[in-house]
């Protein structure tokens, strides 16, 4: 996210949206879950920058 | 804004290895083609208003909204509830679907405010069109495209929403781009998607079964 331009990401929900579907589904042995998040675009240059500087892992 | 820090990172490639993009286009298309055509035939997720129910959608966003939108819905979570839509703003829907959010979309920002609804699937932005008439809601506009390459201009959007859809780019990278595109600065970003818990496997990436369900 951070890398695509955005700032600010946060899930704010997770559920199980896919129990009791008609038909069965790979969701479960995956762990698949239903969430909600929310980022922002990045004002300017320097807020991308400092965001991308948090970021520990390579890309 | 992007180009000067996108110079900056390491280039690396998001794409998949071996997946062929336009099959599984082909078959998302297929899938959700029957979506609108058959909201009822069952599929392995919720749809309609059971499912807008399951993710908490209000009664008052969905009252007016056509029923051939609302039985079309297929989303796995609820934009609205993670922040709010304002009189005036221009808001993009990615995957737009039968429309069902973008219309929502187009009672919270007003007749000020502006709308596009983005699908890739012919019949879906078919259905969704027919029920922005329905409505009389002019300021809502439906396009068919693909997320990669979003039908709007440059730093057009307050808010970008989305619903189920991410998670279906081919490369995720590529599309949070052409989102970030569309978007002025500091622009909202309100999503309903998945995750899964367990990692897929490289094997499993290019199955496009398991993209489906």
């Amino acid at each position: 996210m951070i890398a695509a331009g955005f700032v600010d990401f946060e899930i704010t929900w997770r559920g199980d949206v896919y129990k009791d579907a008609p038909q069965s589904s790979s969701a479960a042995k995956f762990g698949t879950m239903g969430i909600n998040f929310r980022a922002r675009k990045a004002r300017d240059d320097d807020e991308w920058a400092i965001a991308l500087a948090t970021l520990s892992c390579s890309l | 804004m992007t180009a000067n820090i996108q110079s900056t990172l390491p280039s690396v490639s998001r794409a998949i290895e071996g997946l062929d993009v336009g099959e599984l286009r082909r078959a998302i298309q297929e899938e959700y083609a029957l979506v609108a055509s058959e909201p009822e035939h069952g599929f392995h997720f919720h749809t309609g208003r059971r499912l807008a129910g399951i993710l908490e959608y209000r009664d008052e966003w969905l009252e007016g909204v056509p029923e051939g939108t609302i039985a079309s819905f297929a989303g796995t979570g609820n934009p609205f509830s993670v922040g709010s839509l304002h009189a005036g703003e221009r808001v993009v829907d990615v995957g737009c679907g039968a429309g069902i959010d973008s219309l929502i979309a187009g009672k919270l920002v007003g007749p000020t405010g502006r709308v596009v609804g983005v699908d890739m699937t012919p019949e879906m932005v078919d259905k969704a069109r027919v029920s922005a008439r329905q409505m009389g809601a002019g300021h809502v506009d439906f396009r068919q495209g693909l997320a990669e390459s979003l039908p709007v201009e440059d730093a057009w959007a307050d808010v970008v929403i989305s619903n189920g859809v991410v998670n279906l780019f081919p490369d995720k990278f590529a599309g949070l781009q052409e989102i970030a595109r569309v978007m002025k600065p500091g622009a909202r970003l309100q999503v309903g998607d998945i995750l899964v818990d367990k990692a897929v496997g490289d094997k499993g990436k290019r199955d496009i079964n398991l993209w489906k369900g």
